[in-house]
């Protein structure tokens, strides 16, 4: 993994327009390896469109999207394939077993991985040993998504996307997560998580992005062990929400 | 009753304003009123074919000329099946039994010339009628538009929302039923147009149909307690329409071919080389007329000589070669007839197979109500060879009697140039011969014939009532 | 595991899947031995021929023996023919049920004996037989509608597609993939039983390979529809009722309305007005001087001229001759209803390149020889027997040889087997 050279993930300047709305407006940002980055945002503040560009599902009308190196635009299964995705609703084959669901997913994405290496992953995403070859039909969702968790630590990739990964989470589970994102990080993966929980984000992210109308107003870096002054984040989320809806 | 009604015009409403919904429903009208057209002028086009046909085959047997009696014996009489007005709403077996029979002396003719032959294979994929429309066409549409009748409501939560209004789930039901067999009625009403139609033609009897009209009514409200039944019992619309249109194809397309093939199979039907084989085998067992020492024919003689206190046939105050005819055509006929009956009796009990599959499928019950009601099904069929049988019979006897009293032995059994001459009686009798006419059967006889496909399909739709009472208690339950 | 192997899994998974794939392939090994089973019955049934016949025949000969008279054999005898199905009629059994294949005639007039039927139920007749051709055609598209209405809506519905998509082979190849598959299956669930059925009943390795890849052509046209459909981004339920109704329609209504537009635009009436023409030609015979008659026979026939003249008596050449004239006077229109017959044909034959449902059908039954087609060249070999038999009792008849029991066995004999060649047959039909 290249620490010093182009950040994983690279976003200059992009713009994305549905006719005339401009969702992102030259939007820059930066993660490198390594790292988490967390957007923050109120509904319709572009978080979504960022992820599904660098995803190639969405094609930018000006700027530069880079993932590890590659234009998402030009080659989208190029991108995909150094990005493990998990999505906000955690959608699996509910006729498949846990085991099953990574092995597939897995395989979905060119890695193969020995059983005893996925019920480590599970283990690991916090999912308890007596679930692991059971089908997902009576799973939660907390349950879904570790299965989800452990499909994405699995793929040794450089780029990790969540989407809203801790909306509909218990405290608990939110804990467990966020420490799992860590440990990711701590890989040498270049994370971004884009959501509107602003104390998960606090609590994980190393820099934290107010999108505001496609762009980012302001950045601010995580600072010591404080890392950063939640209140002052709060109100400066709230001011952000409240000016796009007016 | 007032709730009831504000869900039916709800569900209307909404199927009102699925665009795809109301195209497939015009779409249905077009193709009821087409199929009614089409097979209307068809059936008018062929009734006045083969009475054009009947005509000038009459025309031809009375302008024969002076000719020996056993000349027209052989020179027969060609009969058409006469086609009753309601074969224009389910022509039935009509295509597919031959619709011109030649009647001679001594043999039994197959009817020929029906449309399955004379047809593409296309005729094989079924017949547009308004029969085929409402038996097969309308009941998919009435799924297309009633499966999400409740199983939308489930799926959407909106059913306890409903429930929490105070709506009950016999309101709600009913509601469903009263919207559906509201469509269902609009659906059959263009082929009901065109039955009424019908029945302003001569010959059209009341009560087969009633007994149509009640038995389609009953099997499109079959089909609609069926949609609101699985829909009810299922949990997502989708799941709903992959039931009801394996249901339809199992029941409408599937087993309506099937149980003919098995039919085939459990009862064989002597096919007609073998039956004539036999007839030839029985008719040397019970006396050959062509052999001089044939007991039978010996023992004949005898007893018609004695009758006229004779010696010889050529005492005889008749022509004893008549005589011997009409006893040669007694003996054929009434091999044919034991042989006809076998014939009828395996493909009835082939029928009968097919109908107790019917318990199945209510489809082929509705299809031997319609047919047997409109006197369209083998046994129309059976009807009119059975009257041409008799008919035939009796215009040879006359003929044979004609030969054995107008025609003189001597000269009948003289090779002299001028016998031929002799031989002949006088063309006048040509047009007394009395013509065929067919006999229709009486309504209640056609009605009765519907009666058990009636009784299966009220069946279905008795214990469809019930399922769907039970089902619609669990309504809204579970999670 | 390979992708493919992860793929059956799922779909092995999937209870709707496993239940329709088990369905089609139980329906179609039914309908192969069905079809097999009436093959069987057909061909018992010729092959009961020769004992029947050589009963009646020899019942014939004992009659004729006394007079040895050329003119009763021939009245008296009727001779067989028949049309042995093919080897694939047990995959399209056609018009087979309704048509004849067994026929006795006898050297009489043709024309009143070649429209005869054979005894069969039409009630059973009427819904059409249960043979693979009809699983194939009718069956088959709602089993591709059942697998493939939801292939990718059911995805996007489950909220799986877009986390499928951005894995890098969960794109449009993990659709090909599935696609794939499931038409790979489809077809096996029908090709199978298929190929073993006609295996067995000796179909000839270039038809089966001509028929495997018309299964699979048939059901990629479904599959393409269904993803066409599918292309619209409607919900499943919209999917699959969009394809049932397109199903009735290709399937069910439009050859239907077909048939009303061909038999409109192609009327024929001729075959009862034939028959009565005929009829009123041969007795038209016993009015007029016997001479007239053997006058007009000779004229077309000069090879008997040289017979022996009438004499007061009758004589059965005179017989047979004024029914041979029945039959040349009617010849006009025998071929004009024939041909009415062929351009009713040829119309469902062009109409197979719109309703693939009626191509696949035809093709088979062209291909099983069980078409309409197929029954009037059985008219033509019947036709051709005809002329044997009539020169056969000929040569007895204008030379007033007689008949000895021997003779009988002289008669020409019906030939029953055929040589297949489909593709040669197909391609000249077209």
């Amino acid at each position: 993994m290249n620490h010093f050279g182009a950040p994983p993930i690279l976003i200059d300047g992009l713009t994305v327009a549905y006719g005339d709305h401009r969702v992102l407006d030259e939007l820059s940002l930066h993660v490198p390896a390594g790292s988490i980055t967390a957007l923050l945002g109120g509904n319709g503040a572009g978080k979504s469109t960022t992820l599904a560009t660098l995803l190639g599902f969405v094609r930018a009308q000006a700027g530069t999207v880079l993932v590890s190196d590659v234009d998402p635009g030009a080659d989208p299964d190029g991108a995909r394939r150094k990005i493990a995705y998990l999505p906000e609703n955690v959608a699996l084959y509910e006729h498949l077993t846990a085991v099953e669901n990574a092995d597939y997913l897995l395989a979905l994405s060119d890695e193969r991985k020995e059983r005893g290496v996925i019920t480590d992953a599970l283990a690991a995403a916090g999912l308890q040993q007596r679930a692991w070859d059971q089908r997902l039909g009576g799973f939660s969702k907390g349950m879904r998504q570790k299965v989800a968790v452990a499909v994405a630590l699995l793929r040794e990739v450089p780029v990790l996307l969540l989407d809203e990964p801790t909306s509909g989470l218990d405290p608990r589970a939110t804990a467990d997560f966020n420490a799992l994102v860590s440990a990711v990080r701590d890989r040498g993966t270049a994370v971004l998580m884009v959501t509107h929980d602003l104390l998960s984000a606090a609590d994980v992210a190393d820099r934290i992005g107010f999108l505001e109308a496609g762009r980012i107003v302001e950045e601010v870096e995580a600072v010591g062990a404080e890392r950063f002054d939640v209140r002052a984040l709060h109100a400066r989320f709230a001011v952000g929400t409240e000016r796009h809806a007016a | 009753m007032r709730k009831t009604q504000l869900i039916a015009r709800d569900e209307l409403r909404l199927m009102v304003r699925n665009r795809v919904a109301v195209i497939a429903f015009a779409l249905l009208v077009l193709l009821t009123l087409v199929a009614v057209l089409s097979s209307w002028s068809h059936q008018r086009a062929n009734a006045e074919l083969r009475a054009r046909h009947q005509h000038e085959a009459e025309h031809a047997f009375d302008a024969q000329p002076d000719r020996h009696p056993h000349r027209v014996v052989h020179y027969g009489h060609f009969i058409f099946r006469p086609l009753g007005p309601l074969a224009a709403f389910d022509p039935g077996v009509d295509a597919f039994t031959g619709s011109s029979m030649f009647l001679e002396g001594h043999r039994q003719n197959t009817a020929n010339f029906g449309d399955v032959r004379q047809s593409s294979m296309l005729i094989r994929f079924g017949q547009l009628t308004p029969a085929f429309v409402l038996q097969v066409v309308a009941p998919l549409l009435l799924i297309f538009l009633g499966y999400g009748v409740l199983s939308r409501e489930t799926e959407r939560g909106t059913m306890r929302l409903l429930m929490l209004q105070g709506v009950s789930r016999g309101q709600m039901v009913n509601g469903k039923l009263m919207a559906l067999g509201a469509v269902a009625a609009l659906a059959g009403l263009p082929a009901m147009i065109g039955f009424i139609a019908i029945a302003g033609q001569p010959g059209a009897l009341a009560l087969p149909m009633a007994t149509i009209a009640l038995g389609y009514a009953a099997y499109l409200a079959l089909w609609v307690v069926v949609i609101v039944l699985v829909s009810a019992a299922v949990r997502r619309s989708r799941d709903a329409l992959l039931a009801l249109v394996a249901l339809w194809a199992i029941g409408v397309v599937l087993l309506p071919r099937v149980a003919p093939d098995v039919a085939s199979a459990a009862v064989p039907l002597q096919n007609r080389l073998q039956t004539d084989v036999a007839i030839a085998r029985d008719l040397r067992r019970m006396g050959d007329s062509h052999n001089p020492d044939d007991p039978h024919f010996a023992a004949f003689k005898a007893s018609v000589l004695k009758r006229y206190g004779v010696d010889w046939v050529e005492d005889l105050p008749v022509n004893y070669k008549g005589l011997l005819a009409l006893e040669g055509e007694r003996l054929t006929s009434e091999l044919f007839d034991q042989y006809a009956r076998q014939s009828y009796a395996a493909q009835n009990s082939q029928n009968a197979l097919v109908q107790s599959v019917g318990v199945l499928s209510p489809t082929i019950a509705l299809r031997s109500l319609s047919m047997a009601a409109a006197g369209t099904d083998f046994a129309g069929h059976q009807r009119f060879l059975e009257q041409a049988e008799a008919y035939r019979y009796v215009l040879v006897q006359r003929l044979n009697r004609m030969q054995a009293e107008a025609v003189n032995y001597s000269d009948d059994t003289a090779t002299d140039p001028g016998a031929d001459r002799r031989k002949r009686v006088s063309a006048s009798n040509w047009d007394k011969m009395p013509d065929f006419t067919y006999q229709a059967p009486s309504g209640g006889a056609l009605a009765a014939g519907a009666l058990p496909g009636l009784v299966v399909i009220m069946g279905w739709l008795a214990a469809a009532i019930l399922l769907l009472a039970r089902t619609s208690r669990r309504l809204g339950e579970g999670r | 595991m390979t992708l493919w192997t992860h793929e059956l899994r799922l779909l092995i998974r999937a209870r709707l899947t496993v239940v329709a794939l088990a369905l089609l392939a139980i329906l179609a090994v039914a309908s192969v031995a069905a079809g097999m089973a009436e093959v069987a019955r057909q061909r018992a049934a010729i092959a009961a021929i020769p004992a029947a016949q050589a009963e009646d025949i020899s019942a014939v000969a004992d009659y004729v023996s006394r007079t040895k008279d050329a003119g009763s054999a021939a009245y008296y005898s009727f001779h067989p023919t028949w049309d042995s199905p093919s080897p694939l009629a047990f995959a399209a059994l056609g018009m087979r049920d309704v048509s004849p294949y067994i026929l006795r005639v006898r050297a009489l007039g043709l024309e009143a004996q070649i429209y005869d039927g054979d005894t069969f139920n039409p009630e059973l007749a009427l819904p059409g037989r249960f043979d693979f051709a009809f699983v194939l055609v009718f069956l088959a598209p709602l089993f591709v509608i059942a697998l493939f209405h939801d292939l990718v809506s059911g995805e996007r519905e489950a909220g799986r597609l877009r986390s499928l998509t951005a894995l890098p082979r969960g794109g449009a190849g993990l659709m090909r993939r599935r696609t794939l598959l499931r038409w790979a299956l489809l077809w096996a669930a029908l090709a199978l039983p298929f190929a073993i059925g006609a295996a067995w009943s000796g179909v000839g390795a270039s038809i089966i390979l001509l028929i495997l890849p018309l299964i699979a052509a048939y059901l990629l046209f479904w599959i393409g529809f269904a993803a066409l459909i599918g292309r619209l981004r409607w919900s499943s339920v919209a999917n699959a009722a969009t394809l049932a109704a397109c199903w009735l329609v290709l399937v069910l209504i439009g050859p239907t309305l077909a048939n009303v537009a061909i038999n409109r635009a192609v009327p024929i009436s001729q075959g009862a007005e034939i028959a009565l023409a005929q009829r009123e030609q041969v007795n038209h015979a016993w009015d007029i001087p016997r001479e007239e008659t053997m006058r007009r026979f000779y004229a077309n026939h000069p090879r008997w001229a040289d017979s022996a003249p009438l004499g007061p008596e009758f004589h059965y050449k005179w017989y047979f001759a004024f029914h041979q004239n029945g039959d040349e006077r009617v010849a006009d229109e025998v071929r004009a209803y024939r041909e009415g017959l062929k351009r009713r044909e040829a119309a469902a034959r062009s109409l197979s390149w719109v309703l693939p449902s009626v191509g696949v059908q035809t093709l088979l039954t062209r291909l099983a020889d069980t078409d309409l087609t197929a029954q009037l060249a059985y008219q033509d070999r019947i036709r051709g027997f005809h002329e044997r038999l009539r020169e056969f009792y000929y040569g007895y008849l204008f030379s007033d040889r007689s008949f000895t029991r021997e003779d009988f066995a002289r008669a020409p004999t019906f030939k029953g087997s055929r040589v297949y060649r489909h593709h040669s047959a197909f391609l000249e039909a077209r």
